[in-house]
């Protein structure tokens, strides 16, 4: 799908006229990639070398920020954070996203109301949903702790305690993303040719072999897919935690991006701040590479 | 003709019409997967019926413990609470002018430069085009310290000089908020791969007729783009709606701020009462469905092709 050329043959002569028109099209969309990713990303790396900030003049400072980040506790308390997150989210959302397309991908009753429930949360704005959330797990007024008490169990406090608050942002992690597993491995069983069921079924395959043997494996591009994707979305968690937990308690939540927010805008040090950036682009760039292939691959 | 045009993401319309399985045999193991998917369905609406019915009760109800379900009546006072709580007029209409100017600069930028990079020839366009793919790479929340440099160092603008400093750019305008989102890799490679699917027969005729590119583009291309620029329509309003992170760092005036922001303050306010809280999240939460449930098939093939939003 992507790089092929695909109009036409070689390009030979291209008269200056056609150029010029070509580039009035692309001028505007390239002007802003160029100010709003491509200098951004030049100018993430330049700062990473400098102790840039409000107060002081820039000084060159070498690798200082990098060497300061990779011994700071705290930074890796927030990468331990993010993995924690970016794992506890990624696993279940694929599960039960697969689970979801399976079922709703027979003819089951009511499928068409149940895939738009499940794809709602989706289209809940991140900060409205963490909102909902926020009071769901309310300690003291809150539905989840109600329901609780109501079954005669403890009520937590599910965002005040280290143990759980992550856990907590998890859930709603998992809520709110396993509806776009479902549209996509919904649209990976469509891609499934049904002569394979049938033939499995002419040999007397049961559903779970069916579904082990068949589905499951025709499905590995996509899930592949699903996981680069969940990988880089997850990794950049920010929203939520900002408004339900400001990275709390005792730092139990605070990820990455939610700490670099913090060393450029609250501390305004845009070198330090620089340097992680620099570090989360190219993570999540290794990833992004990975994903952009396999894409590739399927849709060739 | 038209459906000779769509493209091939957009007809794969996700249905099992004509191919699914019929419902399993009546089985235990059938009823059992049914009840819990009726339960994951429950799971999944209970915080939007939670939502809704707490937006409902009174300001002593909402602290009652444990909470029940089912208001004690329907007190619409906490919408007007909620409408009328300051700001709210002006973050409505600084969220339509986000949402509404990212979209619309999407819409125009994106189709002309996939245009270009569809079916016009030019030196470097394979290099562009790369580009572009690897620009879709780049995660937007890693830039936003530089993002929020670049806004406010913009010269000559917000009392900045022809160096881009002494002034504050950018930064608490409407140009900040909508420019990093005014194109996106994604809008334009999308839009490049549905012009390249159509057949280079459409504007033969116009060429030899002497049509420029650009009358080519507005009069044969671009209407028969229309169900592509519905869905890149759709996902941009709806990524510039709910977006969070552009408009918290660009904008430190209260009266630039969203809904998206208005709502975590009033959250996070010294008298958040949950009752309202819950009530504009219902207000902000409702369009989006609307259009989604009006839009459903070409947004959930739009959502497909892009991966997540969001």
């Amino acid at each position: 799908m992507a790089l092929r050329n695909s109009t036409s043959g070689p390009v030979k002569t291209v008269s200056f006229h056609q150029n010029w028109s070509a580039y009035a099209f692309l001028a505007p969309a390239l002007v802003i990639l160029f100010l709003s990713l491509l200098l951004p990303a030049a100018a993430t790396l330049l700062m990473s070398f400098t102790d840039v900030s409000f107060l002081k003049p820039t000084n060159f400072v070498g690798f200082d920020n990098y060497v300061k980040l990779f011994n700071d506790t705290r930074f890796q308390q927030a990468v331990g954070n993010t993995i924690h997150y970016t794992i506890g989210v990624t696993f279940p959302t694929m599960v039960l996203g697969l689970l979801a397309a399976v079922a709703l991908n027979q003819k089951v009753p009511g499928r068409m109301a149940f895939r738009t429930i499940f794809y709602l949360p989706v289209l809940t704005s991140l900060i409205a949903a963490a909102v909902v959330w926020a009071y769901v797990y309310e300690p003291y007024a809150g539905p989840l702790n109600g329901l609780l008490t109501r079954v005669g169990l403890p009520p937590q406090p599910w965002l005040q305690n280290p143990g759980l608050a992550m856990n907590a942002l998890i859930i709603m992690a998992i809520w709110r993303d396993f509806g776009t597993a479902m549209i996509i491995y919904l649209a990976g069983l469509q891609d499934i040719p049904n002569d394979l069921y049938e033939a499995a079924r002419l040999d007397g395959a049961k559903g779970k072999d069916i579904f082990l043997r068949i589905t499951v494996p025709m499905l590995s591009s996509v899930t592949f897919y699903l996981l680069i994707i969940l990988i880089v979305q997850t990794f950049q968690v920010f929203g939520a935690i900002y408004v339900m937990t400001q990275g709390g308690p005792l730092g139990s939540t605070e990820t990455v991006v939610y700490q670099m927010y913090q060393t450029a805008f609250g501390y305004t040090e845009f070198g330090y701040g620089a340097a992680m950036s620099t570090v989360l682009f190219l993570t999540i760039l290794v990833f992004s590479i990975i994903g952009t292939r396999i894409m590739r691959r399927k849709d060739a | 003709m038209t459906d000779l045009a769509q493209p091939a993401a957009m007809e794969r319309q996700i249905t099992t019409r004509g191919r699914g399985r019929e419902f399993p045999r009546f089985d235990v193991m059938n009823v059992i997967g049914y009840l819990l998917l009726l339960f994951a369905a429950l799971a999944t609406v209970m915080p939007f019926l939670w939502m809704v019915s707490t937006s409902f009760k009174g300001d002593q109800e909402i602290f009652r413990f444990p909470p029940s379900f089912i208001p004690d009546g329907l007190r619409w006072q906490n919408y007007i609470d909620a409408m009328a709580s300051p700001d709210a007029g002006r973050q409505l209409v600084n969220s339509l002018i986000y949402a509404l100017g990212s979209t619309v600069s999407n819409l125009v930028f994106c189709s002309l430069a996939g245009y270009a990079l569809a079916r016009m020839q030019f030196s470097g366009r394979n290099v562009i085009f790369a580009l572009v793919v690897g620009l879709l790479m780049v995660p937007a929340q890693s830039q936003i310290v530089p993002v929020f440099l670049i806004v406010q160092k913009i010269p000559f603008a917000g009392g900045n000089d022809w160096l881009g400093n002494g002034g504050t750019g950018l930064l608490n305008t409407y140009w900040g908020m909508i420019l990093p989102t005014a194109a996106t890799p994604f809008g334009i490679f999308m839009m490049r791969q549905f012009f390249t699917r159509i057949p280079m027969e459409y504007e033969e005729s116009a060429k030899l007729d002497g049509a420029s590119p650009f009358t080519i583009f507005r009069r044969i291309l671009l209407p028969l783009a229309r169900p592509s620029l519905a869905v890149l329509g759709v996902l941009s309003f709806q990524s510039a709606w709910n977006d969070f992170v552009w408009p918290l760092i660009l904008n430190s005036h209260r009266e630039m701020a969203t809904l998206q922001i208005g709502l975590q303050l009033l959250q996070s306010g010294p008298d958040a009462r949950w009752n309202v809280v819950m009530a504009m999240a219902t207000l902000i939460t409702l369009p989006v469905i609307i259009v989604y449930l009006l839009a459903q098939r070409h947004v959930i093939d739009g959502a497909v092709t892009s991966g997540v939003k969001g």
